[in-house]
C-alpha cells in the first residue's frame, strides 16, 4: 500500500513535471518561432506528404529505427526483378510459339501459334490468283 | 600417455556446460533471427545477439575481468557513454522541422509518456524495488538510449533485459500499435483530415531550436543534460551546416562503432545465471504494458485536443507520441489511409513523433530527478 501511494505520487509528480516543461518549451518556441516569422504559401497534403516522406528518410537510418526492408536483388527491389523476369519469359515462350513448326504439336511447337513462316505459306495458300467472276 | 588431468582439461568445455547456457545460447539464435531473417533492428539485435553468444559459452574468457567484452562495458555502459553518442548520431538524423511547424503537438509528446509511470506502479505492486520499477518504466519511453542510461544509473543489474525489451518492442512498432490504434479510435475519427501549416521555418530558427531545447531542458532538469544535451548537439550540427564531416561521421562512422561495442557489451550482460529468472519475464510483460499504455495515453490526449478544436485532430496522430522516430509516424500514415486513401497526415504525425523524442529524453531526466540519481 506504501508503495502505491508512493507510485501515485510519482507519477502525478513525473506527468505534471513533464507536462509543464513541454508546455513551457512551447510557449518558448511559439515565442521564437513570433518574432521569426517567414510566411509560406500554402501547402498542399501531397506535398505535404512528399516532404514528410524525405524527412522520414533521412531519420531512417538512424539506430533505433530499422524498419524490415524490402528484399532487393542487385539493389533493384525485387519484386520489380520478379516482375522483368516474368516479362522476359513470357516474350521467350512467345518467340518460340511463333517459330515453332507446324506439325510440332509437342513443346515448344502449338496447333494454337503458327509460326511466321507457316502464317505466311497459309496466307499465301488462301490468297487465290483467279480474277473474281471466271 | 595422455593421462586424466589432460583428458579434463580437454572436456573441460563439455563438463561446463550448464542448461541456463544452453537456454541462452537459444536465445541469442532467436535473436540472430530476428535480426537477419525478419530484419528487427539488426544494427542492435545482431551484436546483441552475438554478446550473448559469446557470452554463453562455457568458461568464456570474453566476459573475465580482462576480457574484450568486460572491457567494452566497462569502456562506455558503466559511464554511459554509448548511449550519449547514440543520441548524437541520432540527433544528427532527425529533423524537427514538422514539430516546429505545429509547435502544440509537443504536449501529444508528454502524454505519451503516461506508460512509464504507470509501470513503474505495477513494477511497484509486483516488488520490485523503486529503482527497478523506474528502471522497468522507462521501456516506456520507447526509446533505447533513454532506457539504456536511466537503467544504466539506477539499475545496472537489469541492463540486458531492459535493452532487449527496449529495442525488440521498438522494432516491433508496426505490428504492436495499429490494434491499439483501431481498438481506441472510431472508423470516423481515424478519417479526419488535418489542415497543413503555412509556417516557414527559418535556418535561424532550425539552429536556434536546440540552443533553445538544451539550456531550457538542462536549466530546469540538470539530470536530462546528458540526453538532451547530446540529442540536441547532434541536430545542432546537422542544422548549423558548418561542420558537415561531424555531422556525417556522428550520423555514420561513430554511430556504427558505437553500436556494435554497445550490442556486445549489453550482450554480454545476458548470463544464463543471472538473466533467466521470473524477474526478466516480469520486465518483457510490463515492458509491452508500458508501450501499449503510452500509444494508448497518446490517442486519448489527441482526443481531447479534438475536442477542443471542434474536430480537427486526428486522434490517430497521437499514437505517434511516442519516441520511435520516424516508425510510429509512418504506422499512423498506414492506418490513415487504410480508412481514407486521400488522408495524409504523415507530417503531421512526425511532428508527434519529434515530439516524442523530446518528450521521453525530458521523462528520463524526470525519472532521473524523482529517484535522485544521476545528477
Amino acid at each position: 500500500m506504501e508503495n502505491l501511494a508512493w507510485g501515485l505520487q510519482m507519477t502525478v509528480l513525473g506527468m505534471g513535471l513533464v507536462f509543464a516543461l513541454l508546455a513551457l518549451l512551447w510557449a518558448l518556441l511559439m515565442l521564437v518561432l513570433y518574432l521569426d516569422k517567414e510566411p509560406k504559401p500554402p501547402m498542399s497534403a501531397h506535398e505535404s506528404h512528399a516532404e514528410a516522406e524525405r524527412i522520414a528518410a533521412v531519420a531512417d537510418d538512424a539506430i533505433g529505427a530499422q524498419v524490415p526492408e524490402p528484399p532487393t536483388v542487385n539493389g533493384m527491389p525485387a519484386d520489380l526483378v520478379a516482375a522483368i523476369l516474368v516479362a522476359t519469359m513470357k516474350h521467350k515462350l512467345t518467340l518460340r510459339r511463333q517459330a515453332a513448326p507446324i506439325m510440332r504439336t509437342y513443346w515448344p511447337g502449338s496447333q494454337l501459334f503458327a509460326s511466321r513462316w507457316v502464317a505466311a505459306g497459309r496466307a499465301r495458300q488462301n490468297y487465290t490468283w483467279q480474277p473474281r467472276g471466271r | 600417455m595422455i593421462d586424466h588431468e589432460t583428458i579434463g582439461l580437454l572436456l573441460k568445455g563439455i563438463n561446463n556446460v550448464t542448461w541456463q547456457s544452453i537456454v541462452m545460447l537459444g536465445v541469442s539464435f532467436v535473436l540472430m533471427y530476428l535480426a537477419i531473417v525478419k530484419d528487427y533492428e539488426p544494427l542492435l539485435l545482431l551484436p546483441i545477439a552475438a554478446g550473448c553468444m559469446l557470452a554463453n559459452l562455457p568458461l568464456s574468457p570474453l566476459i573475465a575481468d580482462d576480457g574484450m567484452l568486460k572491457l567494452l562495458y566497462n569502456l562506455g555502459v558503466t559511464n554511459e557513454l554509448y548511449p550519449l553518442l547514440v543520441f548524437v548520431g541520432i540527433g544528427a538524423l532527425t529533423d524537427f522541422g514538422p514539430l516546429l511547424e505545429n509547435p502544440r503537438l509537443i504536449l501529444i509528446g508528454a502524454a505519451g509518456q503516461f506508460g512509464i509511470f504507470l509501470t513503474l506502479i505495477l513494477a511497484l505492486l509486483i516488488g520490485f524495488t523503486p529503482n527497478e520499477a523506474a528502471s522497468i518504466g522507462i521501456i516506456g519511453a520507447i526509446d533505447g538510449p533513454t532506457s539504456i542510461y536511466v537503467s544504466g544509473l539506477l539499475a545496472p543489474h537489469m541492463l540486458g533485459p531492459i535493452t532487449v525489451a527496449a529495442y525488440s518492442y521498438m522494432s516491433l512498432v508496426p505490428i504492436i500499435l495499429p490494434p491499439i490504434m483501431k481498438l481506441l479510435t472510431t472508423q470516423k475519427e481515424r478519417q479526419i483530415h488535418m489542415a497543413y501549416s503555412s509556417r516557414k521555418i527559418s535556418a535561424r530558427t532550425r539552429i536556434m531550436f536546440p540552443i533553445v531545447v538544451t539550456v531550457l531542458v538542462g536549466t530546469l532538469v540538470p539530470f536530462a543534460t546528458p540526453l538532451i544535451g547530446m540529442l540536441m548537439l547532434g541536430n545542432l550540427m546537422k542544422e548549423s551546416g558548418a561542420v558537415e564531416r561531424l555531422t556525417k561521421a556522428s550520423a555514420a562512422e561513430i554511430a556504427n562503432t558505437v553500436t556494435l561495442f554497445l550490442g556486445l557489451a549489453i550482450g554480454s550482460t545476458m548470463v544464463g545465471t543471472d538473466f533467466l529468472k521470473p524477474s526478466t519475464l516480469a520486465i518483457l510483460v510490463l515492458g509491452i504494458i508500458a508501450f501499449a499504455v503510452d500509444a494508448g495515453a497518446g490517442i486519448l490526449f489527441a482526443k481531447v485536443l479534438n475536442w477542443i478544436s471542434g474536430g480537427k485532430v486526428n486522434p490517430l496522430v497521437g499514437a505517434a507520441g511516442i519516441s520511435a522516430f520516424p516508425m510510429a509516424a509512418r504506422v499512423v500514415q498506414r492506418v490513415a489511409q487504410e480508412e481514407d486513401f486521400e488522408n495524409f497526415l504523415l507530417m503531421h504525425a512526425m511532428g508527434a513523433n519529434a515530439a516524442g523524442q523530446v518528450a521521453s529524453v525530458v521523462a528520463g531526466g524526470v525519472v532521473l530527478a524523482l529517484m535522485g540519481a544521476g545528477g
